[in-house]
């Protein structure tokens, strides 16, 4: 078991470290502060910092996440989930509460994996032989809020810590001067989806952007920091922001020297160095200008329809670069309960090219072998019409992707019926989906707990089996 | 008497109704089970009958569906005890069966899609007539519990489940030492492991200490000028009158009402998907703060907020408060998308069980829900005698009726007018001009959905995505003048409502849940308290929901927990730790207590003194322990690295509140009144977005007939003025409003709405309001660093504190030297000292290009360094 809880009194004291720099101390000492201070944890093996890089349970296959979040719950039957039942079955009324719809796309056989990719995306269809379908997936209930709340906590019904927290509180960040867990435009209403919950508020999610549009991100624009709270002061220019926190730290290496033990005051000190890089560094990795227009080309950013998710796959790639573990960007709104004809081709082409140039350029980079690319709605369609040209919410049977992170490519795992409206086989339940994504980060869920109220919770509940099959 | 909407009546009628009808029947049902039906009976129902409910019915209304209306229709006892609005059928009564009505298209229309013919139509009429025979027998659960009556036994025998004991205080060797009882205690402990307390603290760090834990401000230059003349000569009376100061003070309910709201999970909104406020929470808020300051007993402070409702009174404004009081069980989140209403009724009434045993006993019962409790003797079915308690409570948190809120509940009304300056009369033709709009507006919506409908069969020539956003606003308009209309009399008189429970006049047992879930009932458990901490039943009256006796008990002197775990509550505010360092588990997985004795003896002191809190907390801030000096020994660190025995007072870091109002006091900005109401009554009923309050009738109308100014230009003008809710008496409330906002009153009052915590209150670990907080984290983040260096607040009053300084004193030092006895409550020593100077000569201003001269600009930034340092943070 993981210690779960984080004590402060249990810390090793810094004083030590910290005197034979507050003599000199100036700006410069910041960073081989740091840099000190990691180089003794690693070997003593233990650190106050409840952020450090831990050691997983056992040998990870993926360092990091990257999950993209389609909100709305796309339709399988149109994506990933390839029916040619329903085509022989177009029209007809049956146990349905609607008339049978075929695809109106076809699925041509992809990669040499041949994997059946919808029409709608051409150019992930290109990279299928990186992709790992689940086709069994299933979760408990059809309604936006609650499905995607549980996608994310594993519990609708209760306020509970979140994928990203339980990562973040398993491995800790590799980065010191970034979040570790970064939410982009998680949208209004959604804070569970990036919370922590019951678990330390230091594993929560920084939330990027507002409620919509990655577009309105500019990372270098100092006045709104992408979307980060006071990551930039209004007023103080860096010189003078500098003399500042030189007189800051003056006060508290002061108090440090007055009084024997403090962690707390070791915890202040520190945070301030952080923040001050974090003030430095996220601006500068929210800048998407410096990226050359090649790799602006590849995500398709700048191109219309494609840009504002381009920019949030070329964000996730920067991030992953950057040691950020876990980083969520999403995309809305799958729910096309109407006129599916013409949004759904709209929706898929917004994320095809964003989606297709985001594994490609973490491959280039060989970043895809140990970073796991997850795509996810909360839920997926009927098989059956909704006024004729819709699909309503199913539950009951979808497909989910991953990629990388130790993941087989081109593969596909578990199905649904005929028709693709229940899943049959390879039943991939949330919880399981939970149990597999942990354990690719080299975490046992059954053994990732948190005391609270007296009792050990966990992601997957008293749920969850290991999808082994999956694995590479 | 209280006044009630009719709706509300007509409400609470159909629950009851419900309720009556589905428990007699069903017990009449149970006996008929061993009496089989006519053969002519069981065909009537096995050709007739069944196979249109399989063919028609069960997809959406079984046990293995979606359960649609929380109804199944797969079972005997799913059609009798009915779904969200009641039974499905009252055997032999047409009229009184939903399932009659909703197969004849009148209010439901079932099946939705084609009307049944009339030949299945006059054959279910043949069949409720004949009194609805089913032969589907009636499967009866029945979950037994593992835990054995000696085993409950057994666990009466655990320290936590029996009554605190008087003890005397041990004898000590150091006798110069204690001044006090709790002394002895402590120093007994201490010498039994071979520790020495540390030394008493200096006179200006006790001062601050003991400021910030009673009043939650820091000390004025002349307090702590006064206590440091007294300090060495005359310190057990100097302390005494101080304390006895600050406890008179109203700022001292301020403080110790918010450490009750953290564990009352206190906020004004629903959070989860469907954020939409609570406008009267802030009612229970009051009360809260007020019990602490007026001193109320803690033991009538529990039973008010558990029974309010039910206890005699003999005054209206008695009523009144107790009312108000029950705000506690009903402020919880809610689930409003919940589509099941078996569901968000199970856990509403969850929550309260959860809330209330956890809050005032200690123990954790909710965790028996779904099977007997794996650590303490609480067994499965003791959480349904708590919760037969609470089913026959019904719960007004109110929330308005809209598309996506399928839980809308009402509020009540208080027995005497206690309104707030939102709350204005409304002239009738003001009130017509409502009604009317709401005629149009509901019209609107029928016509909107009516085409939305056919555009569903295939007319593609609306737009649908319009059309729906427009039926969800529109549906919020009218829930919204609904609510509007509500608010008032028929002259025009506003109401004044508030969040609370009530009982329902037919209590009723619950069944056993088999793993919690609600369409596996299974016994019934007789309405009570969790066995193992009584020593004989609870005698719940018949006509009794239980929930006065429930109140009672937990306000009595024979309940083993209530006084412990409120004593251990104050401890830990003062000491940093409780004496259960697990505040809200006193059960076998709970820490043990470092000092039983004391905490018995604290707890029977308590009881003895009319349970009076400020009394406690006067006999612990005058003891010798609290004032300890904070100074580390590594001697004393080796024996006790936890420090259970308390060798030294733990220095602790400032909760968000406090920073800010200390920030607030220090640059003279504090305004110290009490606002009336908060900045969401101001709003009302609104849906909370991405930090902002959007009302829900408020901008869709801005030309609305009834006089009432425009809302439009009123949110505008709301959204750019300082000062927030003290307001004038406006006629009308604006529509929008940031719940950030630039506001001067104490962080108590700052609006608490789910998922949605201000900026200055977030960024410091305010106690998440979803849940029982009774230990509140101190992390240590860099945003915290981000915030003190860069947030707008803090820079602006780092300028305030500078003007005041500069008017205050006319020399630089003594400028530099009054902030920082301002910030620490200290001088400043040589070392900061020459660190401040340094940076005030060095520091180099901008051209005015904030309209600052340039001494302002250097004191300010000096001044918001001192505030961002660890110093000011900590409390020694």
């Amino acid at each position: 078991m993981m210690n779960s809880e984080i004590n402060p009194s249990q810390f090793p004291s810094r004083r030590a470290l910290l005197k034979t720099i507050s003599s000199g101390f100036g700006f410069l000492a910041f960073s081989s502060l740091a840099t000190l201070a990691k180089a003794r944890d690693d070997k003593s093996g233990s650190s106050n910092n409840p952020l450090a890089s831990k050691d997983p349970h056992f040998p990870a296959k993926a360092k990091r996440v990257i999950f993209l979040c389609m909100r709305g719950g796309p339709s399988h039957v149109d994506t990933f989930d390839y029916k040619p039942e329903l085509i022989k079955n177009h029209g007809k009324t049956g146990k349905f509460r609607g008339s049978i719809l075929k695809s109106p796309w076809d699925f041509p056989a992809c990669g040499e994996s041949g994997l059946r990719i919808s029409e709608l995306f051409p150019s992930l269809g290109q990279q299928a032989d990186k992709l790992c379908l689940l086709r069994g997936m299933n979760t408990d209930l059809p309604v936006h809020p609650r499905a995607l709340t549980q996608m994310h906590t594993g519990n609708a019904q209760f306020v509970r810590p979140s994928l990203g927290a339980w990562t973040l509180y398993g491995l800790g960040t590799e980065n010191d001067s970034m979040p570790g867990f970064v939410s982009v435009n998680p949208g209004a209403g959604n804070a569970q989806t990036y919370g922590s919950s019951f678990l330390p508020a230091i594993y929560q999610g920084t939330k990027l952007g507002g409620s919509r549009g990655g577009g309105r991100m500019r990372g270098a624009d100092a006045s709104s920091g992408g979307g980060i709270p006071d990551i930039a002061n209004p007023r103080l220019n860096s010189r003078q922001q500098r003399q500042q926190l030189e007189f800051i730290q003056k006060l508290n290496y002061e108090k440090l020297r007055r009084e024997k033990e403090h962690p707390g005051v070791e915890g202040v000190i520190e945070s301030y160095e952080l923040a001050f890089r974090m003030q430095a560094e996220m601006p500068d990795l929210l800048d998407l200008s410096k990226e050359d227009q090649k790799t602006l080309d590849l995500y398709g950013i700048g191109q219309g329809e494609t840009d504002k998710f381009g920019k949030q796959c070329l964000l996730a790639r920067r991030m992953s670069e950057s040691g950020v573990r876990f980083i969520e960007i999403s995309h809305d709104n799958w729910d096309t309960h109407f006129n599916m004809t013409t949004r759904l081709p709209q929706l898929c082409n917004q994320i095809d090219k964003p989606i297709a140039g985001l594994l490609e350029d973490l491959q280039r980079r060989g970043l895809l072998d140990e970073t796991l690319v997850i795509w996810a709605g909360e839920f997926g369609r009927t098989p059956y019409a909704q006024g004729g040209d819709g699909r309503d919410h199913n539950n009951k049977g979808y497909t989910t992707w991953m990629a990388g992170g130790g993941v087989k490519g081109g593969f596909s795992y578990g199905g649904t019926d005929d028709l693709g409206a229940v899943a049959v086989d390879g039943k991939c339940h949330i919880h399981d989906w939970h149990a597999t994504i942990l354990h690719l980060l080299g975490l046992n869920h059954a053994e990732l707990t948190y005391r609270y109220a007296g009792r050990d919770f966990r992601l997957t509940d008293v749920y969850g089996n290991v999808m082994k099959d999956i694995i590479a | 008497m209280v006044i009630q909407t009719k709706q509300f009546v007509k409400l609470l009628i159909l629950l009851l109704m419900g309720g009556w009808i589905s428990q007699t029947l069903e017990a009449q049902q149970m006996e008929q089970g061993s009496v089989s039906l006519t053969a002519d009976q069981t065909k009537f129902f096995e050709t007739k009958i069944r196979p249109v409910l399989v063919r028609e019915c069960y997809s959406c209304h079984s046990t293995r569906s979606q359960v649609k209306g929380g109804l199944w229709l797969d079972t005997k006892l799913g059609v009798l005890s009915g779904g969200d609005s009641g039974p499905a059928i009252v055997p032999g009564d047409l009229d009184e069966s939903p399932l009659w009505s909703a197969i004849n298209h009148v209010d439901y229309k079932m099946p939705p899609r084609k009307k049944l013919s009339d030949e299945v139509i006059s054959d279910f009429r043949t069949w409720i007539e004949m009194g609805a025979p089913d032969p589907r027998v009636l499967k009866e659960n029945k979950v037994n519990t593992k835990i054995t009556k000696e085993e409950i036994e057994k666990g009466r025998q655990f320290w936590a489940f029996k009554k605190p004991v008087s003890y005397s205080p041990p004898a000590v060797e150091n006798q110069r030492w204690p001044v006090s009882d709790i002394d002895r205690f402590v120093l007994h402990e201490l010498e039994q492991h071979g520790l020495t307390p540390s030394g008493d603290a200096e006179a200006t760090i006790f001062l601050r200490r003991l400021s910030f834990d009673l009043i939650g401000l820091p000390p004025t230059p002349e307090q702590i000028q006064w206590l440091e003349k007294r300090w060495d000569h005359d310190r057990e009376q100097a302390i005494l009158h101080i304390v006895d100061s600050l406890l008179v003070k109203d700022e001292f309910g301020e403080r110790w009402g918010r450490h009750w709201l953290d564990v009352a999970r206190y906020a004004e909104s629903t959070g989860k998907e469907l954020n939409l406020t609570y406008p009267q929470a802030w009612r229970y808020r009051d009360y809260v703060i007020d019990a602490f300051n007026s001193d109320k007993p803690y033991n009538e402070f529990i039973e008010q907020q558990i029974a309010g409702d039910l206890l005699p009174v003999k005054t209206d404004q008695q009523w009144s408060e107790n009312l108000v009081a029950t705000g506690f069980l009903a402020i919880g989140p809610k689930t409003l998308t919940e589509q099941n209403g078996r569901q968000f009724n199970h856990d509403l009434i969850d929550e309260q069980i959860d809330v209330a045993t956890r809050v005032i006993l200690g123990v954790s019962v909710a965790c028996a829900r779904c099977h007997d409790h794996k650590f303490d003797p609480i067994p499965q079915s003791d959480y349904y005698a708590m919760a037969g308690i609470f089913n026959s409570t019904t719960t007004h948190y109110g929330t308005i009726d809209t598309l996506q809120n399928r839980h809308p509940s009402n509020l009540l009304v208080l027995p005497m007018d206690d309104l707030n300056p939102f709350d204005n009369r409304i002239s009738t033709s003001q009130l017509a001009g409502l009604k009317s709009q709401l005629l149009e507006k509901q019209l609107e919506l029928r016509e909107a959905q009516l085409a939305r409908r056919s555009q569903r069969q295939g007319d593609a020539s609306n737009n649908p995505q319009t059309s729906f956003a427009n039926i969800a606003r529109l549906s919020a308009v009218v829930g919204g003048l609904r609510a509007k209309i509500q608010q008032y009399d028929e002259k025009g008189n506003p109401y004044t409502y508030f969040m609370g429970v009530q009982t329902k006049s037919r209590p009723e047992n619950a069944r056993l849940l088999v793993r919690g879930e609600f369409d596996k009932p299974a016994q019934e458990v007789k309405r009570g308290f969790p066995q193992v901490l009584i020593q004989k039943p609870a005698s719940i009256p018949a006509k009794a929901s239980g929930r006065l006796e429930l109140g009672r008990w937990m306000a009595s002197d024979d309940n083993p927990l209530s006084a412990r775990v409120m004593v251990n509550r104050v401890w830990q505010h003062m000491f940093g730790n409780g004496i259960v360092r697990s505040p809200e588990n006193f059960g076998a997985t709970g820490q043990s207590p470092t000092h039983p004795e004391l905490l018995d003896y604290l707890a029977r002191d308590f009881q003895n003194n009319e349970w009076s809190v400020k009394t406690l907390i006067r006999k612990i801030a005058t003891s010798r322990i609290y004032r300890s000096d904070s100074e580390f020994s590594t001697a004393s660190f080796q024996v006790d690295p936890e420090n259970h025995f308390i060798w030294r007072m733990k220095p602790r870091r400032l909760e968000a509140e406090v920073l800010r109002d200390a920030i607030l006091r220090i640059s003279g900005d504090l305004d110290p009144a009490r606002p009336r109401g908060s900045l969401v009554s101001e709003i009302g009923t609104a849906l909370v977005r991405d930090g902002v309050l959007i009302s829900t009738i408020g901008s869709s109308n801005p030309d609305i007939k009834t006089g009432l100014p425009t809302r439009r230009s009123g949110g505008r003008s709301r959204m750019n003025r300082e000062g927030g809710m003290q307001q004038t008496a406006s006629p009308t409330s604006p529509s929008l409003a940031k719940i950030d906002q630039p506001v001067s009153y104490r962080s108590v009052y700052l609006p608490v709405i789910r998922d949605n915590v201000t900026r200055s209150m977030e960024v410091f670990d305010f106690a998440e309001s979803s849940m029982v907080v009774g230990v509140r984290e101190t992390s240590n983040t860099p945003d915290q660093g981000l915030y003190f260096l860069n947030n707008q607040f803090v820079i602006q009053q780092a300028d305030k504190m500078a003007n005041r300084l500069i008017k205050e004193k006319s020399q630089v030092k003594d400028q530099i030297k009054l902030a920082f006895l301002l910030a620490f409550g200290r001088r400043a020593n040589s070392t900061e000292l020459r660190a401040a100077e340094s940076f005030y000569r060095d520091f180099e201003t901008s051209r005015s290009r904030f309209g600052l001269s340039s001494n302002v600009q250097k004191l300010s930034a000096l001044c918001q360094g001192i505030l961002a340092s660890a110093e000011f943070r900590f409390v020694n």
